[in-house]
């Protein structure tokens, strides 16, 4: 009988240990992978200092991060676009809070060999022509002879949010196009580096200048403009982007310590230091 | 002891009893396994539903997939994963079939024994780990490799089949030798002593004997090959709605495409929170990979089956 209730008790341990542990109460973050360098590094400090236990993850981009929030498995989202009318009709009962942290940029990048066969800016419509697929071969804008390998972002991803919107804005919804897709600004990076004709956008500061290289956009009156600190300060550059983090309601507790912090200096140095502009550079 | 003796002999019966928990536990533990694949598969269904109800078979046969225009066909996907494995099978079974041959029927016990523990250590290494070797070095090769052909990068649905290959290579190459190991001795001892060489008792008896053990074994690597995600994920491309028109076509084959589990491994999985339509649809993929799985290790099951009951017939007779 006593071997009977040992086995039982040993039993019901073994399988106790796979049942989800108690929530615990540790911090979650979610979203954009343009944020993700700042925060982590400020989770770092506030875990080294405060002891604070915070957990973050970028798997769904942007719109992954608003939508964890939403469904309550998240409670800090990091975004490089604003809500939109979609997010709240999706989760109504969802008092999105924003607070932007600093202003980022998006860069038309293209791989070696198209920047090296003259290719330094394009217009709006170009690319445009080169994203829906009508622009084919490089020499048609000046380049290389030399076919266009456009390699689009993943859907959620704040930069194919804000580029889109450049590029539409009047239309909610983008055209259907079929491209090969990357995701993390890493990702992106290292295989546009890596192709022969390739371009993409990506987060301005992960344009190196080696790997692959920022294009100027020429304007509707001709004007070039770089992707620079003062044309974005100036609102001149137009793709171009606060970066926010969000909560459901004002923010309490650990997420409050954290954006604090974010907006604090040693917050907008971390900004500063991953290439965004601070918050008191913009306007 | 039987049961009925246990009551005659009443410390028996207290035997008996006093380990019945044997029996009972092992029960709860077969049974949480059983409701573990039905609540997977029935969950799966019921959240597919909404996409199953809307469009029917359009939902597997249709052509295009862009989900803000609430489009969800899989065919692409399908297409790409039955490539992406295609590719792989013809790739890794010849090798796997070749070690097999080697180490049941050429190396004695010892050598055996190394080569066996060899390739199980490769089935053990995690396939994220493949994953980043496939976007380090593979995916440059295989551009590099088909520049004659002109890839559009190093990304393609050959580069995602290539890595793939080398992942199911050890699960093959393991059941081909216990296929063939599974041959009785006597047999090539009878063929031996009739004068067949070597090579001849393997090509004329224990490869064909082995037969349904070796496709069995190749459909258990091909069912591991459809639900690699994280190492195709990285190296496939992830270009949406690449359907040729032709069944089967070059171009489409080194170029980037997607399949069921890259899609599911991607970020729509999060986006579609929220979206009754896209999750259901998204849900839908998922059954769509678990019965091409299942259709596959129950054809392995089947044939191994077939074949026991066939060698217990062959064990009659003599």
């Amino acid at each position: 009988m006593q071997f009977h209730r040992f086995c039982l008790l040993t039993f019901s341990a073994a399988f106790g240990l796979t049942f989800p542990l108690p929530a615990q109460d540790s911090l979650r973050v979610s979203g954009s992978t343009t944020l993700n360098p700042v925060v982590s590094e400020a989770v770092e400090v506030l875990r080294n200092e405060k002891g604070l236990r915070i957990t973050i993850d970028t798997a769904g981009g942007s719109t992954g991060g608003i939508n964890a929030l939403g469904d309550g498995r998240a409670d800090v989202a990091m975004s490089s676009r604003s809500i939109q009318e979609r997010d709240r009709d999706k989760f109504p009962s969802v008092k999105y809070h924003s607070v932007p942290i600093g202003q980022d940029a998006v860069s038309l990048v293209v791989s070696a060999d198209v920047w090296n066969g003259g290719v330094k800016n394009l217009s709006g419509s170009q690319i445009r022509d080169l994203y829906e697929g009508r622009l084919k071969n490089w020499k048609e804008v000046g380049g290389p002879d030399r076919r266009v390998v456009f390699l689009n972002r993943e859907p959620g991803r704040g930069e194919w949010e804000v580029f889109t919107k450049f590029l539409y804005p009047d239309r909610n919804k983008p055209p259907m196009t079929s491209h090969p897709m990357v995701g993390s600004n890493e990702e992106t990076r290292n295989k546009t580096g890596g192709t022969r004709g390739a371009i993409t956008f990506l987060s301005t500061p992960w344009a190196d200048g080696k790997k692959v290289f920022a294009l100027g956009l020429e304007l509707p009156d001709g004007n070039v403009v770089e992707a620079n600190g003062a044309n974005i300060a100036s609102g001149q550059y137009p793709m171009s982007r606060p970066l926010f983090v969000i909560t459901d309601g004002e923010p309490a507790g650990a997420a409050a310590t954290l954006i604090d912090y974010l907006l604090a200096e040693p917050g907008q140095q971390l900004v500063s230091k991953h290439g965004y502009l601070r918050l008191d550079e913009v306007q | 002891m039987s049961e009925r003796g246990a009551e005659r002999f009443p410390i028996e019966k207290m035997r008996v009893n006093r380990h019945r928990w044997i029996f009972w536990s092992s029960m709860a533990g077969l049974l949480i396994t059983l409701s573990a694949l039905l609540a997977t598969l029935l969950f799966l269904v019921w959240q597919a539903t909404p996409i199953i109800r809307q469009s029917g078979a359009g939902f597997v046969f249709g052509r295009l997939w862009y989900y803000p225009e609430q489009m969800f066909g899989a065919l692409a996907m399908i297409y790409g994963t039955a490539v992406v494995s295609l590719v792989a099978l013809t790739l890794a079974v010849p090798v796997a079939l070749g070690t097999a041959v080697l180490s049941a029927e050429y190396l004695d016990a010892g050598a055996r024994l190394v080569v066996k523990s060899a390739v199980e250590l490769l089935a053990g290494v995690p396939s994220v780990v493949y994953g980043l070797i496939g976007v380090l070095f593979l995916r440059e090769w295989v551009y590099r490799g088909l520049a004659p052909f002109d890839p559009i990068s190093g990304d393609s649905l050959f580069t995602a089949g290539l890595l793939l290959a080398v992942m199911i290579l050890p699960t093959i190459t393991t059941l081909c030798d216990d296929a063939l190991r599974a041959v009785p001795a006597s047999q090539r001892a009878a063929a031996r002593s009739l004068g067949l060489t070597r090579a001849e008792s393997v090509l004329h008896v224990a490869l064909p004997q082995a037969a349904p053990g070796l496709l069995a074994a190749i459909l258990l690597g091909l069912g591991r090959a459809l639900g690699e995600t994280v190492a195709v994920f990285l190296v496939v491309g992830r270009q949406d709605n690449q359907l040729p028109d032709k069944l089967f076509s070059w171009d489409a084959l080194i170029s980037p495409g997607q399949t069921l589990t890259s899609k599911l491994g991607g970020p729509e999985t999060h986006l579609a929170y929220g979206d009754p339509l896209h999750w259901a649809a998204m849900a839908g993929l998922a059954v769509l990979l678990l019965v091409m799985t299942a259709l596959c290790l129950a054809a392995a099951k089947g044939i191994e089956k077939l074949t026991k009951s066939r060698a217990a017939r062959v064990a009659g007779q003599s």
